[in-house]
């Protein structure tokens, strides 16, 4: 009885093996991850105190978001707060500060959040070399703020894909 | 098809499908700081009053000329911390050495924190209104004079000063 040619171990383990040879190196190369960097200038922005009268908005001294992404073929800056700004039990509704920004675009302006990240700036370009944005915070002053020394964490994400 | 042969061709696909580079993130933190304060201020309109001649029996209690005084008060303190407004007469109303008592003067008031009568005393400043923490507050605040036919013919004036009171 023919049961014809017996195919050999070799030909049955090399036939896979070519194949993902080929295919590795037909593939197309992964493109390169975008590589990102976020800066900020200020460690600590701090309002001067003002008379909620005659300054009803006080602004800050203004600071610089640096962002690069490089290799990205989309970029976007977002901004969350921590909280309130809080002084101890006080609290000042983060809604109460704002900023503007610049250049805008790719950058805007917003109000600050503690629940949704609020977007600062998006492009779907890589961002090579660096840019540097002007930031300025502004609060709404009032008399219903309580006296005390109020702080929060601002929090600036750079996601680059 | 083979077992193998059915492995590599999944295989190969997979590689041929590009895959997308994964998504970078770097984030920083600054801290935002913002001091408050104490102050407080104290707005009146108008700044004096007058009240007209009037016949005691058809006009017992005369009403200031002008209308009520707008008062608004505004303080930044700490929470908790009381905020007070009194007003006193320097004197009674004097005209040369005739004089009318300063508790003819009787007010009513209306406003949150306002109180809603008072008697102007020359010794003892009366509250005005009172209030709890930081805010604005604003009242209407309208004076009467108890007119009589005691008063003898004159001009008379008296200085009242208000003052708010904050810790």
């Amino acid at each position: 009885m023919n049961r014809g040619p017996v195919p050999r171990r070799g030909v049955r383990v090399l036939g896979p093996g070519l194949a993902l040879a080929v295919a590795f190196l037909l593939a197309p190369a992964a493109p390169a991850a975008a590589q990102v960097s976020l800066s900020l200038s200020a460690n600590t922005v701090t309002f001067p105190t003002a008379d909620p009268d005659s300054t009803p908005v006080i602004a800050a001294p203004p600071f610089t978001l640096t962002v690069r992404a490089r290799r990205a073929t989309s970029w976007q800056v977002t901004v969350i707060a921590s909280g309130n700004l809080t002084s101890g039990a006080s609290a000042i509704p983060i809604t109460s500060l704002s900023w503007t920004i610049s250049p805008n675009p790719p950058f805007q302006d917003g109000t600050m959040s503690s629940t949704v990240a609020q977007l600062v700036g998006a492009d779907t370009q890589e961002l090579n070399p660096a840019l540097d944005a002007t930031v300025n915070y502004f609060l709404v002053n009032s008399w219903t703020y309580d006296v005390g020394n109020y702080s929060v964490t601002i929090t600036y994400t750079l996601t680059a894909i | 098809m083979g077992r193998w042969r059915l492995i590599s061709v999944v295989v190969a696909v997979l590689c041929l499908v590009p895959w997308p580079a994964p998504a970078q993130t770097r984030s920083r933190s600054h801290t935002v700081r913002h001091s408050v304060v104490a102050r407080s201020r104290l707005a009146m309109s108008p700044t004096a009053l007058s009240f007209p001649s009037a016949d005691p029996d058809a006009v017992p209690l005369v009403p200031a000329a002008g209308g009520a005084l707008v008062i608004t008060v505004k303080a930044s303190v700490a929470p908790g911390d009381p905020v007070t407004l009194t007003v006193v007469a320097n004197d009674d109303l004097r005209s040369g050495l005739d004089a009318i008592p300063a508790s003819a003067l009787q007010w009513t008031a209306s406003g949150t924190g306002f109180n809603p009568s008072g008697t102007m005393s020359t010794t003892v400043p009366q509250a005005v209104g009172s209030w709890t923490g930081s805010g604005s507050f604003s009242g209407q605040q309208s004076y009467v004079l108890v007119n009589s036919w005691s008063y003898p013919t004159g001009s008379y004036s008296a200085t009242l000063t208000y003052t708010l009171t904050t810790p």
